[in-house]
């Protein structure tokens, strides 16, 4: 790689002014990218690292922001360029994919039209008709089945991994030399990202395209990276060839962000063989979603299988991993679980009593015992309630006690997750992701319940993060013998947390068994797909691995 | 499409039922409504009440007397208790005068709301986007019948500069037409405009920040590109909602206070002496007919959006 940069950056700064002075977003950063080069931008959530991508195109646009430094493209000065110029650049020289294909096209126009906007913004030349052909071609080269008839489809009606692939059709349409992806896999299921990241290989492979790659999954980085930017608030801490940041880093944020990662090609730590009892069984569960249109009166026309005939036990004290992608059903699966959805059919037995269609009063003094975690620890809490309030709500509802009462649990709560008793009086938005999920976990916690289901409670969260949460819900079942039926869509993370895990797909479930026997031993089709799809963040490991795929 | 249709035709037939029933059931507790005595006149002798009440059959059981005038609406014969004229004629001859003025005021007040909208948003925090929102907050504000006494004062009495009462044929002079339209546009466009621009602003602040936009910039796409095929056209969406209520409801009779104040010979015009004379059949055939356009706007509202918003589908029972 020592051909001429294509894009030279020095000492790039945005500081944003705020009311409470300049926050400096990106703080000298400096680096060079060659024609074919994939340079990995990688960092936590606030590190500055799409800020950087975004300034480089002129997409920073907020009147409060503060630009200096240089960002060259080809010996052009792109800092401080006119609009004009910028427009030229954008969409003709560097194209842009960004995390969530399903906002970032526009909901009212064909996915066609919007590729052919692109072009004609830069070719006037160019009939309709032709940069039609020429987006059909494009979705054909992504791998869009079918592409003369889904050119004009709307966005809605392609599937997320379609989407990722029609904006990368969309980004190259015009021959850039450059690609800005940000974060480009993150929203997409795991056996998605691994066909979009082949996707970006080849095409930077075929096209001599220089690939600027942000993300935050250092298994992404290993599977595609040439050289590794590792940026912490606002500054590069590491820089250079992948291997050298893997394998012998010299910053000790980039060690600490390594360490972090929860691989699922490591053993975990060993967990004792759980015997005894079970406390949840639930038995052939189906809860069904109808699909219904009509004339004057609605009749079903078809019915999503969310949960078609699900079955497993989950014994006290252990931990039982659910794995499945998107719309595999197990949001729906925990809902059911708890009876916070009615089931259609099927027997939840906790503690061996039934309770799958109990009322909604029968169940109350049975919501003590099994408690939830959400996913977004930013949603799930009331942006208007002090944080106490919320740790302590459960106690209130359940008329548990009053007053100053409630204050001391609620404090002790809080300081049992990991937060302190001063806390107490603050509103959410106060506090970080993290912070936010302990304290959810410390509403789950108020009432000492028998079993915790955690859904997605960590997939929200940065790596770093990530594991501090996981640490505080291990420690938490072992002081309070709790009982994990522990839900995510990420399989190294379920397999680092759970005693057994059972793997979920399109309603049911397909495989089930001792953690290192699914991991290690798979005899299911689906779940040896989803093995292979995750990403490892070890490159000797990735490339050894893709050798593998690619002699057999 | 043909679902939809016969599912809106079905509303429309029960909310145009339960319309007429209501008034007519308001009309018949109100005190001192007895149209025999009122048509009799003054000192009309209890014979006469006698046989005008025996002749239009206002002794017959009520559900009667309802079913009676709804045939009598339905097939074009009714006739009205003052001046005994045809009610259904009426209504049709001052159709043109009413649809003259909503439609001209619609043309106006979407044409500066989108404009005034859009000019304010791409502007946001400027100098023209402050001014446009006291103009905005003024225009919601002005009540129509002051705003009405204030033009027709100035404009009309003291300086002459446009007609004060009146309307003219379109096929009779289209200058004259407009020229006597005119003030009666602006007044019932002003609150319309200032709503609708603030409506619009809102909805394309909001939309500036979505990723699509992001990815219209990251396209190379022209500033002026972006904010008009991105930013206003998804923006528009709510608007075109907002308009088809707006005009079935105006139609449906918010025209009233403006075509009695600019004595404008239309339905709204017809439907205030009728209230004012306690006169039922003319309002129950003002009332369905108000009705029905309240009706077909929201029906044409919902086709619309499902066409402006490809994710809407029509009829699903997820609306």
């Amino acid at each position: 790689m020592s051909a001429e940069p294509l894009i030279s950056v020095r000492d790039l700064r945005v500081g944003f002014a705020t009311e409470g002075g300049l926050v400096q977003a990106v703080d000298g950063v400096s680096f060079d990218l060659a024609p074919g080069e994939v340079l990995a931008i990688v960092g936590e959530s606030g590190s500055g690292k799409s800020v950087t991508a975004q300034t480089i195109v002129g997409l920073t646009r907020s009147h409060n922001a503060r630009i200096e430094g240089s960002a060259q493209l080809g010996g052009e000065e792109l800092i401080g360029a006119s609009e004009r110029q910028l427009q030229r650049v954008r969409g003709e020289r560097i194209g842009m994919v960004f995390q969530d294909p399903m906002t970032s096209f526009n909901p009212v126009y064909r996915i066609g039209a919007q590729i052919v906007e692109a072009i004609r913004a830069h070719r006037k030349d160019v009939s309709d008709a032709q940069a039609r052909e020429r987006a059909v071609e494009l979705l054909d080269t992504v791998g869009i089945p079918n592409a003369s008839q889904r050119v004009d489809s709307y966005p809605h009606q392609f599937s997320g991994g379609m989407r990722q692939r029609a904006m990368i059709a969309m980004a190259l349409a015009l021959e850039p030399d450059v690609l800005i992806a940000d974060e480009p896999t993150t929203a997409l299921d795991v056996t998605v990202q691994a066909q979009i990241l082949t996707l970006l290989e080849r095409l930077n492979r075929e096209r001599d395209l220089a690939t600027i790659l942000i993300t935050h999954d250092l298994g992404v980085v290993a599977e595609i990276a040439d050289r590794v930017l590792v940026m912490h608030e606002g500054k590069v801490v590491e820089r250079g060839e992948l291997d050298d940041v893997f394998y012998s880093p010299a910053d000790p944020y980039t060690r600490s962000l390594l360490g972090a990662v929860v691989r699922l090609d490591a053993a975990p730590p060993l967990r004792p063989r759980r015997e005894g009892e079970n406390l949840l069984e639930v038995t052939d569960l189906v809860k069904h979603f109808p699909v219904k249109r009509g004339l004057l009166v609605n009749h079903e026309v078809d019915r999503v299988r969310a949960v078609d005939g699900v079955s497993f036990s989950v014994r006290r004290g252990e931990t039982l991993g659910l794995v499945g992608e998107s719309g595999s059903g197990k949001s729906t699966l925990c809902r059911a679980v708890l009876q916070l959805l009615a089931p259609d059919s099927g027997s939840v037995r906790f503690e061996g009593r039934e309770i799958a269609g109990l009322s909604r009063r029968a169940m109350r003094p049975l919501r003590r015992e099994m408690q939830i975690v959400f996913q977004d620890p930013y949603a799930s809490l009331n942006p208007r309630k002090r944080v106490g309030q919320i740790v302590a709500e459960p106690l209130r509802l359940q008329g548990e006690s009053s007053g100053t009462e409630l204050r001391g649990a609620a404090q002790e709560l809080l300081d049992r997750v990991g937060l302190s008793a001063e806390h107490y009086d603050r509103y959410p938005h106060e506090f970080s992701g993290g912070q936010r999920q302990r304290i959810g976990i410390a509403r789950a916690l108020a009432l000492r319940p028998k079993l915790i289901v955690a859904d997605e409670p960590v997939s929200a969260l940065d790596v770093s993060i990530r594991a501090q949460i996981l640490d505080l819900l291990a420690e938490l079942q072992k002081d309070f013998g709790l009982t994990y039926l522990f839900v995510a869509h990420d399989i190294g993370v379920v397999r680092h947390v759970s005693d057994r895990i059972a793997v979920m797909h399109e309603g049911r479930i397909v495989e089930e068994g001792p953690a290192d026997q699914v991991c290690e031993r798979p005899s299911d089709a689906y779940t040896k797909q989803l093995l292979a799809a995750v990403p490892i963040p070890d490159p000797r490991e990735a490339r050894a691995r893709r050798q593998t795929i690619g002699s057999a | 499409m043909a679902a939809f249709t016969l599912r809106r035709l079905g509303e429309m037939v029960a909310v145009l039922f339960a319309v007429s029933v209501l008034t007519f059931l308001i009309f018949n507790v109100i005190p001192a409504s007895d149209p025999a005595q009122s048509m009799a006149g003054k000192s009309a002798t209890p014979q006469l009440v006698a046989s005008i009440t025996e002749e239009w059959g206002f002794d017959d059981p009520l559900p009667q007397q309802y079913l009676t005038m709804m045939g009598k609406i339905f097939s074009g014969d009714l006739i009205s208790y003052q001046g005994q004229e045809n009610v259904v004629e009426r209504i049709v001859e001052g159709i043109p005068a009413t649809f003259s003025l909503c439609i001209g005021a619609a043309v106006i007040w979407m044409f500066f709301g989108i404009l005034f909208g859009y000019l304010s948003a791409v502007r946001a925090g400027g100098l023209l986007d402050k001014l446009l929102t006291v103009l905005a907050v003024a225009g919601i504000s002005i009540p129509v019948i002051w705003l009405a006494s204030v033009l027709l004062y100035y404009l009309a009495y003291k300086t002459g500069l446009f007609p004060a009462q009146g309307y003219v044929e379109l096929s009779e002079d289209p200058v004259d037409w407009a020229y006597h339209l005119i003030l009666p546009w602006f007044t019932v466009a002003v609150t319309l405009v200032g709503l609708y621009s603030r409506v619009l602003r809102s909805n394309m602040l909001d939309a500036m920040n979505e990723d699509y936009v992001r990815t219209a910039r990251a396209k190379g796409l022209g500033e002026r590109q972006v904010m008009t095929r991105h930013v206003l056209r998804n923006s528009l969406i709510p608007i075109v909602t907002l308009f088809g209520l707006d005009f079935g409801a105006l139609i449906g009779g918010s025209a009233i206070l403006t075509e009695r104040l600019f004595g404008l010979d239309g339905v709204g015009l017809y439907a205030f002496e009728s209230i004012e004379n306690l006169d039922l059949p003319p309002i129950m055939a003002i009332v369905l007919f108000g009705a029905f356009f309240v009706v077909l706007f929201n029906a044409l509202v919902d086709i619309a959006y499902a066409y402006l918003d490809p994710r809407v589908k029509l009829g699903s029972s997820a609306r």
